[in-house]
């Protein structure tokens, strides 16, 4: 009934003082409902948002965010100019990308080729078995990396044999690990990251299908002027959240499987932040490595997303 | 569609179910090589090279005996269920009244939607949260794995987009009848939207079982705190069996650790991959919901 009310009261009222204060005589008990959430977002995720300021500060937890020292740009010059910035960067990058192009390319191919299955009986399975290895946990998954490819692992005695590497253990060699990286990546995500392409094909028209195939457009060509367009809507998005996410690679394998033999080609920004800040305690340096992670991330998510609307006519917001 | 079976057709068939069956294999192969292992016999094992097709040597249930004994596992598994059911009941009460609130027609819901939108977008990043957390006293404390990370913008927007899914006449006769908010919300709305509250139960209890990097940061020096997932990359990843073979003398201690390692593994993610058959349509759904809007 409210609803009705509300909805009648010309819209110059609704903004005077009086609506505000019948908008809560009315749904007070929403806002109550609603109160936990709030609280909880100003705690956990303003609160923190706030805290950035320690990038521009000497912080030291005793004095907290008002009263450590303000240090300016200190802490981001201090990044640029160190050693491991370049590497650091360089290794975010080529992970990133490698992991984005080859599992956004393998995820859609992996859908097409789904797509020409007509049996549920089998198709059902099989995306169910490629769903599996996301449930397994990074830990575990880290165990298997690293059980597979210490020097009599099973992994490497496969490329010891067919492609006569050196034996040893393949994670203390630091060209090694953007493919082990990328390999166990497209293991634990080629099936879930299908998911969101596979519901997506249930936009492309049965109707243009056949009309396509009566006019004699062999498979392929269906697949390229229907069905691909159809979903492409989706893969765009799906790039710019990806893009967006470029220097966010997730820290979580890589702290469990990399080790300082390897931080040549293995340490990443995330990496980096976790270690400088946690280990070493550097809170202001690695929040200020955090925001610039945070500031290039916003700059890669608005620009995708511009040039997804001029180019593909896509856009998330 | 009716398909003629031309010879190319055939051929291409045969790839295609070909190449399904064989990435069936490589996602279970790993999975199984642990499995078999896990009850194989270690000396036999060590001289096995390649995956297990099978249990290597005579069969034994060794390892499982000493995991199941081993008081730590016990206690990461006691930990890891506290964590994993208080966590979920806390996150799915919490995105289910977040999600009510922000689908009722008031005045504040769109700025308070907003806010919530800038949540998933932008974040204060890893070391300001931990700052937060230190002076919330959540250092040391369980409740550093319940209470942070329980909510996520995301299952909010798709609790308020199930929720929206409902046609207000229900609401408005409840409301007639003299019913509350929250006799709406639970009497009226919430079976309503009983789909997508497993959605999210689904991927909180996933989330918690295998979550492990704020267990190492908040509950670092608290091992009877710790949850599975450390005890686990302890003996897995740092390769300190110490507080296994301790109990089993020096006798074949690097024989018996190998096993254990396995069966290690196999007790800590049998749990998980026997639910998520069953769990795998509210991922879907879940995946597939959250691309829609937003």
């Amino acid at each position: 009934m409210s609803k009705a009310v509300t909805q009648e009261i010309p819209k110059k009222q609704m903004h005077s003082g009086k609506s505000w204060k019948r908008d809560f005589r009315l749904n007070w008990g929403i806002y109550l409902i609603y109160l936990p959430v709030f609280v909880y977002l100003i705690i956990f995720n303003y609160l923190p948002m706030f805290g950035i300021v320690m990038a521009f500060q000497d912080f030291k937890p005793a004095r907290g965010f008002l009263g450590s020292e303000w240090v300016g740009f200190a802490n981001f010059i201090e990044f640029f100019t160190r050693s491991e910035f370049s590497q650091v960067l360089r290794n975010t990058l080529v992970i990133s990308v490698l992991g984005l192009s080859v599992g956004m390319v393998s995820a859609i191919l992996f859908t097409l080729l789904l797509n020409e299955i007509k049996f549920p009986w089998f198709k059902k399975p099989v995306q169910t078995i490629s769903y599996m290895p996301y449930f397994i946990s990074s830990v575990v998954v880290a165990g298997m990396i690293i059980n597979f490819t210490s020097s009599n692992g099973i992994v490497t005695n496969f490329l010891v044999d067919v492609f006569g590497i050196k034996r040893e253990s393949l994670l203390t060699n630091p060209s090694y690990f953007w493919w082990i990286n990328l390999f166990s990546g497209l293991w634990q995500g080629l099936g879930y990251s299908s998911i969101i392409y596979i519901s997506a094909l249930g936009n492309v028209s049965q109707e243009l299908l056949e009309a396509a195939a009566i006019d004699g457009a062999n498979r392929l060509r269906r697949t390229w002027h229907i069905t691909l367009p159809a979903i492409r809507p989706t893969i765009a998005t799906m790039l710019i959240l990806n893009i967006g996410s470029l220097l966010n690679v997730g820290s979580d394998k890589i702290l469990l499987i990399y080790n300082p033999t390897i931080y040549s080609t293995a340490d990443v920004i995330s990496t980096h932040v976790t270690r400088m800040g946690l280990e070493r305690m550097q809170y202001g340096y690695s929040s200020a490595v955090g925001l610039f992670n945070s500031v290039v991330g916003t700059i890669l998510l608005i620009g995708s997303n511009y040039l997804s609307r001029k180019l593909a006519d896509t856009a998330i917001f | 569609m009716i398909e003629k079976l031309t010879p190319s057709r055939v051929i291409f068939n045969v790839i295609n179910y070909g190449f399904m069956i064989l990435l069936c294999i490589v996602c279970i192969a790993p999975v199984w090589h642990i499995l078999m292992a896990s009850f194989s016999d270690p000396r036999t094992m060590m001289a096995t090279p390649g995956l297990f097709r099978w249990i290597v040597g005579k069969p034994t249930t060794e390892g499982y005996r000493i995991v199941l004994s081993n008081p730590s596992i016990l206690t990461g598994y006691r930990n890891t269920i506290i964590y994993v059911v208080s966590a979920t009941l806390l996150g799915v009460v919490l995105v289910t009244m977040g999600g009510f609130a922000l689908s009722r027609n008031t005045r504040l819901r769109k700025p308070l939607t907003v806010m919530l939108v800038i949540t998933m977008m932008f974040s204060g990043g890893l070391i300001p949260s931990y700052i937060v957390n230190m002076n919330l006293g959540l250092l040391g404390n369980p409740l550093a794995l319940i209470i942070p990370g329980c909510i996520n913008g995301f299952y909010i927007i798709i609790m308020k987009n199930a929720f929206e899914q409902i046609s207000p006449s229900f609401e408005e006769s409840a409301k007639l009848d003299g019913a509350g908010p929250l006799t709406i919300l639970l009497r009226i709305h919430l079976p309503l939207v009983k789909a997508t509250v497993a959605v999210i139960v689904m991927f909180l209890v996933v989330q918690n079982w295998n979550s492990w990097f704020p267990a190492s940061i908040y509950l670092t020096r608290r091992r009877d705190l710790w949850p599975l997932q450390l005890f686990m990359r302890e003996i897995l990843v740092q390769n300190d069996t110490k507080m296994i073979s301790a109990a089993e003398a020096a006798s074949s201690a690097s024989l018996v650790n190998n096993l254990v390692k396995h069966c290690v593994t196999v007790v800590g993610t049998l749990p998980i991959l026997c639910v998520y058959p069953f769990a795998q349509k509210y991922f879907v759904k879940g995946v597939t919901l959250g691309g829609v809007k937003e």
